[in-house]
């Protein structure tokens, strides 16, 4: 693909990434009671292969000759990256315990099977597989194609340009500021989970605050690694997502805990309760335009009959900006909220409240000592299609209400990308833009169900 | 029972409710074409009179007719006009029918086009506008051929052409000027404009002034009076953060926006947008902000909002785009004031240079069978013939676009009737002949002028020094300009 080449550097990372690779899985398997040859083998394979999956199709050419620093420290990263993601695979390969319990999953299948038809499963699910393969990987493999060239939409030709379109993105502008946060970061998370092993209550109680910390830094880390540029961005986003979701899921079960009281007409209520959720995102965006519109929207309209306060225009003010934007999407996403809120009040235990109240809790403990909890499975499922929410579905609204202004204040990953590719008419940039989104969204998952998916109570 | 007749009310609310919403959903969709066309161009409106029902459906092609299909980036009152013309055009033609398809915004349109040349059904006209002229020069098809024929050269000197005559050389200057690119006429112009000035006479006066500020200074000094008045309005001027404003305020002090002479003499590699000129207007742009006498919307390529702000008199002045001179004009007829339109206020500091002219082009395609192109070039020939340029004018306010429909409206006596309507052309008109005044040329200048909108939105609202945040988009625009010449040098 592209005109690198195997330059010494890209030799050394990879003998490194090799010799590692060797070193920490063979002792990790030979401990675990693995063949000599088997552990170091697959080490010092995964070590190999995994930079190369980056590496190969770059054409190395993060070690070019026309590479610059950051080009290159690009490159070690994503040789790292390669090599443990396939460590960890191996790893899982290898691993006693996940063996077993792979063997176990193999023996309980109790799903139907197709014995001697090694085709016939295909066969039927040729049309998915087709349409999947048509209409997400095949753009996806074009994505990550126009991500690593300068391309237009409209203007002839293309050209190479390595991972220029993700240096731009990517790159700290102040390292010895990150280094420093990344330390810290993992002393909380060591000290937390070190504090947390205590058999003393309070000291519990400090581990978690301190891993909690440890959650916060490392939202702070990530936001020295954009470049100036893209930063504004991830903060953007930052703000934008976690209002929505915070805002809007507090707000979800305080309304749902007042509309399940058994009161006249509660039905009409709840009904009521429900209807944002049957408008599409441009059209709330649309409401709340006109509502917060400065000179002649209702919001300015009672602002200046009843406490005489002149609505300042919130396209021209950042925090104002974001936070109507913020409103509109909490607005937006509240009818659904509630419907999962009201439902699962309804299955939270009546004996465990009667308990409570006869134990002398008093409404507000009830609520937060029995209800909340009974409502995790909930708020974990909210938690993650609020955050979708905000992250993909916000456009519309946005798009509405500010255009992403004033000055890119509104611009979230999502809108950053639109704006780049369409009007901006930048598919490559575009194209880098929206695979970093995608690398934080696989992110987030994986972090939502690994901490947040413990607490959560299933009722067992 | 009782609970059968809740959930009767509950189901009939839903019902009343969705039905409701369904006709909130329906009206709100109207604005949407209106938007994004504003949102792209300068010549655009507010006015979305005729939206109501789907516009943009193609039409019917009688059989055994050749279609010649013609696609615009209107969907208004303006899409009607154009297919009123190609029906009576097509009237005169046996064996062809022309066929107008509306569009959202000039991208889209493009973007469509790029597409049906690869993959067939392509159009035989487009539309597309004058910032995007070096990407519409530059492009070519799947195929690696260019997407676009010259006009000029396809009439290869032609009087007539199917009966209809060439008007091409009867063009006026200032849209000569502009499009005549390597001593060649490459598209048809079609809707061309300027930018001009409106005033609310009714409410200047009431305010305490008399003459219409012909000066940037004289403007400041206006607004002062007028912001000091004891019934002040919110803000005394707004226009739009389009890019198009800047440029006309560059080449008004005379100055060039890229190297080469704006383009023109060869391929710009060098933009320019940390010169004086720029530096200087900006900063009165700010100065005037600061002072609350100018008033932003918020958004950039805000044209409904400065549109707004002047038909509902919360500001006695605008800039704005010469297309709307009838609709804004008509406001002040509905709203009981007058509206004055001028030339566009300049620095006193540097009066020596000229309006430019916005708008589009009608671009012939490339590998039309040779009927269809001739009829093509036919239709563009009768879409612009004195008759129905002077009516295009007369209709929105988009200059007459040869001497022939000037001298037809003259006749009429339709500019005595309506002042504001000469303004535009006599802006263009008093321009001198430099390359300031014929506009730049050069490559992605489409997201060049958004860089442009974006640091003045930077300044606006967050407050920030001219000159420094002017140097930062002049390396952004530079970085663009560069890497669109690489990419057609590829």
């Amino acid at each position: 693909m592209h005109a690198g080449e195997l330059t010494l550097p890209a030799i050394i990372a990879l003998s490194l990434t090799t010799g590692f690779g060797a070193v920490t899985l063979g002792r990790l398997g030979l401990a675990a009671g693995r063949p000599r040859g088997v552990a170091f083998g697959a080490g010092a394979l995964a070590g190999f292969v995994g930079p190369l999956l980056f590496m190969v199709p770059l054409g190395f050419c993060t070690f070019g000759p026309e590479a610059v620093t950051a080009d290159t420290l690009l490159g070690y990263g994503l040789m790292a990256a390669g090599a443990g993601l396939l460590l960890r695979l191996g790893w899982t390969f290898l691993d006693p315990v996940a063996a077993r319990a792979r063997a176990e999953a193999a023996d309980t299948t109790t799903h139907g099977v197709f014995k001697g038809h090694p085709f016939l499963p295909w066969l039927l699910l040729a049309p998915t597989l087709i349409i999947l393969a048509l209409f997400l990987y095949w753009p996806a493999g074009r994505t990550l194609t126009l991500s690593t060239r300068l391309v237009r939409l409209g203007a002839p030709g293309q050209v190479e340009r390595c991972v220029t379109n993700f240096t731009e993105l990517v790159g700290p502008s102040r390292p010895g500021l990150a280094f420093t946060v990344m330390m810290i970061t993992l002393g909380l998370f060591v000290a937390g989970s070190s504090l947390s092993r205590r058999a003393d209550a309070a000291m519990q109680r400090l581990g978690g605050y301190l891993s909690s910390a440890g959650v916060a830094s490392v939202l702070l880390l990530l936001s020295l690694l954009w470049t100036a540029s893209y930063q504004r961005v991830y903060l953007v986003t930052l703000i934008i997502s976690a209002g929505t979701v915070i805002i809007g899921l507090a707000l979800s079960i305080g309304i749902a805990y007042l509309a399940y009281q058994p009161i006249r007409g509660a039905g009409i209520y709840r009904t009521f309760l429900i209807w944002p959720y049957a408008i599409s995102p441009p059209i709330a965006g649309l409401i709340f335009f006109v509502m917060f519109d400065p000179s002649n929207g209702i919001i300015e309209h009672w602002l200046g009959s009843l406490f005489g306060i002149d609505l300042p225009n919130y396209r021209q003010n950042a925090q104002l900006a974001q936070a109507v934007v913020i409103i509109a999407s909490v607005w937006k996403t509240l009818g659904y909220n509630l419907l999962f809120y009201i439902a699962g009040l309804q299955t939270v235990p009546g004996d465990q409240l009667e308990a409570a109240q006869l134990d002398g809790a008093n409404s507000w403990q009830r609520f937060r000592y029995v209800v909340i909890p009974a409502l995790s499975p909930i708020t974990f499922f909210l938690i993650v299609t609020n955050l979708t929410y905000a992250f993909f579905d916000t456009f519309g609204t946005i798009d509405y209400l500010t255009a992403g202004g004033p000055a890119g204040q509104t611009s979230v990953a999502m809108y950053e990308i639109y704006r780049v590719a369409i009007p901006g008419r930048d598919l490559g940039r575009g194209a880098a833009q929206s695979l970093i989104l995608f690398l934080g969204v696989v992110a987030l998952t994986i972090w939502q169900f690994r901490s947040t998916g413990k607490r959560v109570s299933y009722g067992s | 029972m009782r609970l059968f007749t809740r959930a009767r009310t509950t189901v009939a609310l839903t019902v009343a409710a969705a039905l409701i919403l369904a006709a909130c959903g329906g009206e709100t969709d109207e604005p949407d074409d209106g938007d994004s066309v504003a949102a792209e161009e300068p010549d655009d409106d507010s006015g979305d009179a005729d939206a109501d029902e789907a516009p943009d459906e193609p039409e019917e092609v009688p059989e055994g007719d050749i279609e010649v299909p013609v696609w615009i980036a209107f969907t208004d009152y303006r899409l009607d006009w154009a297919r009123d013309v190609a029906a009576s055009f097509s009237d005169q033609v046996d064996g062809y029918t022309i066929t107008v398809q509306g569009y959202d915004n000039y991208e889209a349109l493009f973007d469509a086009t790029l597409l049906a040349v690869d993959q067939g059904g392509q159009p035989a006209i487009v539309q597309y506008f004058e910032a995007a002229t070096t990407e519409a020069r530059d492009a070519v098809s799947g195929s690696g051929e260019p997407l676009f024929a010259s006009v000029e050269d396809r009439i290869a000197g032609r009087d007539e052409i199917l009966g209809f005559p060439v008007i091409l050389d009867d063009v006026v200057d200032a849209v000569q000027d502009y499009y005549t690119i390597d001593g060649e006429f490459s598209s048809m112009p079609w809707n061309s404009s300027s930018a001009i000035m409106f005033s609310n006479r009714t409410l200047m006066e009431e305010l305490g002034i008399s003459d219409i500020p012909e000066t940037w200074q004289d403007l400041e000094a206006a607004c002062e009076t007028v912001m000091s008045a004891d019934d002040a309005p919110s803000a005394c001027v707004t226009w739009p953060n389009h890019g198009w404003f800047t440029e006309q305020q560059i080449a008004l002090q005379g100055g060039l926006l890229a190297n080469n002479d704006n383009g023109r003499a060869d391929r710009a590699d060098e933009v320019n947008l940390d010169g004086e000129e720029i530096t200087d207007f900006i900063q009165w742009w700010a100065d005037m902000n600061a002072a609350g006498f100018y008033t932003y919307s918020g958004t950039q390529r805000d044209w409904d909002g400065a549109y707004n702000a002047f038909a509902s008199q919360q500001v006695p002045f605008v800039w704005y785009s010469s297309s709307d001179t009838t609709l804004l004009t008509e406001e002040g007829e509905n709203g009981g004031f007058e509206v004055e339109a001028s030339f566009l206020p300049f620095n006193a500091d540097r009066p020596d240079g000229g309006a430019l002219i916005g708008g589009a082009t009608l671009w012939l395609t490339e590998g039309l069978e040779s009927d269809v192109e001739d009829v093509a070039l036919a239709f563009l020939q009768y879409f612009n013939n004195p008759e129905n340029a002077a009516d295009w004018h007369k209709v929105t306010g988009y200059i007459p676009i040869t001497n022939a429909s000037i001298a037809l409206l003259e006749e009429e006596g339709w500019f005595d009737d309506n002042p504001n309507s000469a303004v535009a052309s006599a802006q263009l008109d008093a321009a001198p002949d430099t390359p300031a005044t014929a506009g730049v040329l050069m490559g992605n200048f489409v997201a060049i002028r958004d860089v442009v909108t974006e640091a003045i939105e930077d300044i606006l609202v967050n407050d920030l020094d001219v000159a420094e945040r002017l140097t930062q988009a002049d390396a952004t625009a530079q970085q663009l300009l560069e890497e669109y010449n690489l990419l057609v040098a590829n």
